[in-house]
């Protein structure tokens, strides 16, 4: 005979791909537009500058792919749930989402205010260019260590 | 009062239940994978929080004094360890949880309160590792902000704040400590056979 799922696990599963996705586009959207007003405001004295300042904008966008690929392998996993530990893996796939949405928006933030502030002194001072990018790559792995553990979570079993 | 099947329940029962009762029927695993989303996302806001209030000083204040760039990357890593402890907190837990195949039928209630012991552990490691990561990461920035205001002005300064900055990522540490130890206690299978 073959057992019931219970059904809260689909339910909460859900809930963490959900939150994967929407919380790390919405760090992704805050990283590049609040850049990309920093990109505007110095492109109007500085056209040269404007390609190399777009760097921070490509990195607030992985951020969104990051949780696209959390979102689609989760989604996998919580069409998959098997009966012997439903409601385990159910809150297991919601707390990976969550670390994944949560990690990346944090991530987004970050980058976006730093990008910002970091395009605006580029343009009045040159050598300031690598430490920019140093500190932005500091903040993209932070998205990374929420991309690892989401996905050490979502192989629970 | 006889447990049972919290669906028989009357009212004069649930009106005499405690607060153990009530929360009992939440599913352990629940509290303990929270636990462990509680304490990685939380630790990595307090690291992007502080790399922002940091960054945005360093870089500021390196256009009129362009030496102070590189040394002053140190506050920035201070903060990204801050979500290293996070991140090794999160395994820890991840580690810890159990899964509990079936329980003896004589020992139904006995094992349910080990798992939910469990369960608990971990919520609260999460909370208590990444409350203090918020705050330390927070913490770091500031001074690692004052710091690059200060270390452009005046280098001798840099080191004197750098030591304030130590002292400020040490609250992450005491966090980890904390949380190593609440959660080394977390056991789903302690008292059951299986």
């Amino acid at each position: 005979m073959a057992e019931t799922i219970e059904p809260s696990a689909y339910f909460f599963g859900y809930i963490g791909v959900a939150s994967a996705v929407v919380f790390a586009n919405l760090g992704s959207s805050y990283g590049a537009t609040k850049s990309g007003v920093g990109i505007c405001s110095m492109g109007v004295l500085k056209p040269d500058l404007i390609m190399k300042s777009v760097i921070p904008v490509v990195m607030a966008g992985i951020l969104g792919i990051y949780g696209m690929i959390v979102g689609v392998i989760l989604q996998g996993k919580v069409s998959s749930i098997t009966a012997a530990s439903a409601s385990k893996q159910g809150y297991a796939y919601l707390s990976a989402g969550l670390c994944c949405g949560l990690s990346s928006l944090a991530a987004g933030l970050s980058i976006g205010i730093v990008g910002d502030a970091g395009v605006r002194a580029n343009a009045q001072q040159d050598r300031i260019f690598v430490g920019m990018i140093l500190i932005l790559i500091f903040a993209e792995a932070l998205a990374l260590y929420g991309l690892i553990v989401s996905l050490i979570l979502s192989q629970t079993s | 009062m006889n447990w049972g099947n919290p669906y028989d329940w009357t009212e004069l029962e649930w009106q005499s239940a405690t607060w153990g009762e009530r929360f009992m029927f939440i599913d352990p695993y629940f509290w303990s994978y929270f636990g462990v989303a509680l304490a990685l996302a939380t630790s990595i806001i307090g690291a992007s929080w502080g790399i922002f209030i940091t960054g945005v000083s360093l870089l500021g204040s390196t256009v009129k004094a362009p030496r102070i760039r590189s040394k002053n990357l140190i506050s920035v890593i201070f903060c990204e360890a801050v979500a290293i402890y996070g991140v090794i907190m999160g395994i820890i837990m991840i580690g810890k949880v159990q899964t509990i195949e079936s329980y003896p039928d004589d020992q139904i209630d006995e094992c349910y309160t080990t798992a939910l012991f469990g369960g608990y552990s971990l919520f609260w490691t999460g909370v208590s590792v990444g409350l203090s990561n918020l705050i330390c990461g927070i913490a770091v920035g500031v001074t690692g902000s004052g710091c690059a205001i200060a270390d452009a002005q005046t280098p001798e300064t840099f080191v004197k704040i750098l030591v304030v900055e130590i002292f400020g990522s040490a609250l992450g540490l005491f966090g980890v400590i904390v949380g190593i130890i609440q959660c080394s206690g977390a056991s789903f299978l302690k008292n059951c056979l299986t």
